[in-house]
């Protein structure tokens, strides 16, 4: 029978096992967020993989309830699974934690569904982790988030990544001084939505759009520079609501400087946002590695509102998994963290499970061979049993430098170890060995 | 620029094989990005040239890899964006490969006489378009998807109609179908991916400046190696 024929024991389409150092990286790319976050003064708040369906929907607006995998509760009204996790922290701010001291800083990790056709490549699972800063109006907690983001990626092992910062408010601003009339108005704001600069030039062609608002509108998706753009596109625009936006712009350019980063920043005027939802400053992370964003944030004042809470509130979203797709990519491998395989004679249990244990307290990782061998030839070659392999044949033991990591207790109750290049005797040594680089 | 945004210095773009890739070769010679041979992307589907990096696929397949990366631009047919779900941004209408997407059914049908059959079947490659059509006009239409041939099926009883794209007219009249409406005009584009635009600003602005250049100025396009 041919394996076409055979019972269908994949996956769902669009959902990933993650095994092997792909799935380490991804936990420790997550721990390397919210380790940052924490140390950021973020504190991590846990919050349902299912909410109902008005509160999900009150964050991605009710258009995009489609893309939600929905499912009835037993009274029957409509739940679903979170697409996002920045709605269910403003539900929580808003209930349990608004009489708290704000401004509050909180943090979050999980998965996130989306219900989307399985196209090839798209994940239809995705893992986050984000922050969240509540209660703070000022352009200085938008400044940290940026800033945050930057040092989280940074820790997860992605330095270098361009941060691009928009305004929410800088296109809708162009469309309203550009005096156009409603219908026109209309099929402009929807062009730009669907980033098709061919429909925002037919929507703007013929139309008694100012002309500075249209020559901007046309170069919507090259509005990107340093701090000199913002004086740029100022000198052509005489409406005051967009002044206001450059000079916010400006501000938070300042603040980025103080935080050090803004060698990594680009303003981009043009930025295509959800500009209902967002109210402020927005930015998007990347990296050349990856045709996706790693991660985007900005304001949202209006969103606790919906919960009964006015409050501002900004934050910031980086994508694990296509963080760790960069990481690949960059590196062409997934890095594995070192092993050393332990072993010991019949008898020496005891020893080689308390050598174990040190090595572990000082983050080394261990693991211990079950079956006691008895000794072999010299102390090089007792230390070098060969790797175990799995039941089912392939040896898992593999990654660079795995096999020349290992050490063994023998029957005198001497601890003998090999660490590349080094090789030795006694606990003290090993540990030494170890810490020499860097313990893991 | 940081160390990371520098990981790859070229630039890929994507080609759709078939009717607009000849075009596309000498559009892209013409506004002095890539001189390439058309037959030699023929036989080896990539080719370098200087800074860019130009693939041939299946005009379906260029949205899918500007939208994932694999490539910074594409060149595509607006019928094709018109069916696919994939986000990229489309930043030039280059002005070649013109043609219509077109209702058409067979000479002296009910519905070539102005009667619209309920429930009409329509037979097409585009069934996205298709069903924006007659949503847009307000016909409940039962939409047949195929992949090829379409002008068979009225012929054979399989369809009423066709939603088919067509450049001259020629091949409906072949098959005796005559045009009932016009849902759409398509002409080639210039698509880019959503980061390739942030990241190599850059090089895509000078690319859709390059051929912006071109296409107002209607160069004589001569294809490599005629």
């Amino acid at each position: 029978m041919s394996v076409l024929q055979g019972p269908t024991r994949g996956r769902a389409g669009g959902f990933s096992d993650w095994v092997g150092p792909a799935a380490e990286r991804r936990r420790e790319v997550t721990d390397a967020f919210l380790d940052t976050f924490a140390a950021w003064g973020y504190e991590y708040i846990a919050t349902p993989l299912v909410e109902p369906l008005e509160t999900v929907a009150a964050g991605i607006g009710g258009g995009r309830q489609a893309d939600l995998f929905r499912f009835m509760d037993g009274d029957g009204s409509l739940l679903a699974l979170v697409g996002e996790r920045t709605v269910s922290v403003a539900r929580v701010v808003a209930g349990q934690l608004q009489g708290g001291r704000f401004p509050l800083r909180l943090s979050y990790a999980g998965p996130v569904l989306f219900n989307r056709p399985p196209l090839g490549g798209r994940r239809r699972e995705a893992m986050q982790a984000g922050c969240e800063l509540i209660g703070h109006a000022g352009l200085e907690a938008d400044a940290e988030c940026v800033a945050v983001a930057a040092a989280a990626l940074e820790a997860g092992g992605l330095p270098g990544v361009q941060i691009d910062v928009g305004h929410a408010d800088f296109i809708p601003s162009l469309l309203a001084a550009a005096r156009l009339d409603a219908g026109s108005r209309a099929r402009v704001a929807a062009a730009l939505r669907h980033r098709d600069l061919v429909a925002v030039e037919e929507a703007l062609e013929g139309s008694e759009a100012g002309a500075a608002e249209k020559e901007l509108l046309l170069a919507f998706p090259t509005l990107r520079g340093d701090r000199d753009l913002l004086d740029r596109a100022g000198a052509q625009l005489t409406d005051p609501e967009p002044h206001r936006v450059l000079a916010e712009l400006g501000r938070l350019w300042d603040l980025l400087a103080a935080h050090g980063i803004t060698e990594r920043v680009h303003l981009d005027l043009g930025a295509v946002r959800d500009w209902d939802y967002y109210t402020g400053p927005t930015f998007e992370l990347f990296s050349a590695d990856l045709g996706f964003p790693l991660g985007s944030g900005g304001r949202y004042d209006r969103l606790l509102g919906a919960f009964g809470l006015e409050a501002p509130a900004t934050g910031v979203v980086l994508h694990v998994d296509r963080c760790c797709d960069a990481l690949l990519r960059s590196s062409g491998e997934n890095g594995r963290r070192p092993l050393l395989r332990l072993g010991h004679a019949p008898g020496r249990e005891r020893e080689a499970l308390a050598a174990a244990a040190r090595l572990r307290a000082a983050g080394v990782a261990v693991a211990s061979e079950l079956t006691p061998t008895p000794d072999g030839g010299g102390a090089e070659g007792a230390a070098e049993a060969p790797p175990p392999t799995s039941p089912g044949g392939s040896a898992h033991a593999v990654g660079p430098g795995a096999a020349s990591r290992s050490a063994r207790v023998d029957s005198t109750g001497t601890l003998r170890w090999r660490w590349h290049p080094h090789s030795g005797t006694g606990l003290e040594g090993l540990l030494a060995a170890a810490a020499g680089e860097g313990g893991r | 620029m940081s160390g990371a945004t520098a990981a790859r210095h070229t630039l890929r773009i994507a080609l759709p094989a078939g009717a607009l890739f000849e075009e596309a070769c000498s559009l892209l010679a013409a506004a002095g990005v890539a001189r390439v041979d058309p037959r030699r992307l023929d036989r080896h589907l990539l080719a370098v040239d200087g800074d860019t990096t130009l693939v041939r696929v299946r005009p379906t397949d260029v949205p899918v890899y500007v939208e994932m990366g694999a490539c910074d631009a594409g060149i595509v047919g607006k019928d094709v964006l018109w069916e696919s779900s994939r986000d990229c941004y489309e930043l030039l209408d280059l002005d070649f490969g013109g043609c219509r997407l077109v209702l058409a059914a067979p000479e002296g049908s009910p519905l070539a006489e102005g009667r619209w059959p309920q429930p009409l079947r329509a037979a097409t490659k585009y069934p996205v378009s298709a069903r924006r059509f007659f949503d847009s006009v307000g016909v409940a239409a039962e939409l047949i998807k195929l992949h090829g041939s379409v002008e068979l099926a009225p012929a054979v009883g399989l369809a009423d109609a066709v939603v088919d794209i067509t450049a001259t007219g020629a091949t409906l009249r072949a098959n005796h179908l005559v045009e009932i409406a016009e849902a759409g005009r398509s002409t080639a584009r210039l698509i880019v991916n959503q980061a390739s635009l942030k990241t190599r600003s850059a090089a895509v602005t000078r690319l859709a400046a390059a051929l912006r250049g071109v296409v107002a100025g209607g160069a004589a396009r001569q294809p490599l190696g005629a």
